[in-house]
């Protein structure tokens, strides 16, 4: 398990933009299982939407592309830290269920492909065992 | 291995996006076809899982026109 401070080591992220909270699993280059605590205090439940708080799938992704890089850094330590840039290629993601204040989010995530220069992964998130978005996606790390 | 030139060709306009009967198979993807580096390896990652083999990184520079990716797949595929 990696705490936040841990998380911070390795990812470039910070406040209000870490959609990351704790690292559940790492399998180094195999899998990462991370969370993300869903509150009503996020700022951007202001505005997405008055009234009728919804996480937008937009950071759901953001939260996948997060853990990503814990799976990168995991893979080889030596050509990541969070001083590199990371940068997102392709997104391909479905959104199969809305995610709601209070929710846990459970992100999985695993590689297709991974090398020095970037990667391309499966991305699964969830929330009390049922899915709520999953895809693939591709980033360069520069 | 019959079809690999067109199982190839196939699968590299679909990540390019371009009609696969336009991609000339000398042309070279970065200065003539608009590829760029994630596409690179896309396109690797997607000949590795159609064919279920595993293409080292190091081949990865090889892939820049359609005839030399076609080289490195068959270099794999047995």
């Amino acid at each position: 398990m990696l705490n936040i401070e841990e998380i911070q080591n390795i990812l470039p992220q910070r406040y209000p933009f870490l959609m990351i909270d704790r690292i559940l699993e790492l399998e180094e280059g195999k899998k990462v299982v991370a969370v993300k605590n869903v509150s009503i205090n996020e700022d951007f439940f202001g505005g997405h939407f008055p009234g009728n708080p919804v996480m937008p799938g937009a950071l759901i992704i953001e939260a996948m592309a997060q853990a990503s890089i814990a799976l990168f850094y995991s893979a080889d330590k030596a050509v990541s830290d969070n001083k590199k840039l990371y940068l997102l290629g392709t997104v391909k993601v479905r959104f199969l269920n809305p995610v709601f204040p209070g929710d846990q989010l459970k992100i999985t995530i695993e590689p297709v492909k991974i090398i020095s220069t970037g990667a391309i992964v499966n991305a699964l998130a969830e929330v009390n065992s049922k899915e709520v978005a999953r895809g693939e996606l591709s980033f360069s790390v520069k | 291995m019959p079809g690999v030139e067109e199982d190839i060709r196939n699968l590299v306009a679909t990540i390019i996006e371009k009609d696969p009967n336009e991609i000339n198979p000398d042309a070279n993807f970065f200065k003539d076809l608009g590829v760029d580096s994630m596409m690179a390896l896309e396109i690797l990652a997607a000949i590795e899982k159609k064919y279920k083999i595993s293409i080292p990184e190091e081949k990865l520079a090889q892939l820049t026109t359609l005839n030399q990716t076609i080289a490195v797949a068959k270099e794999f595929i047995k």
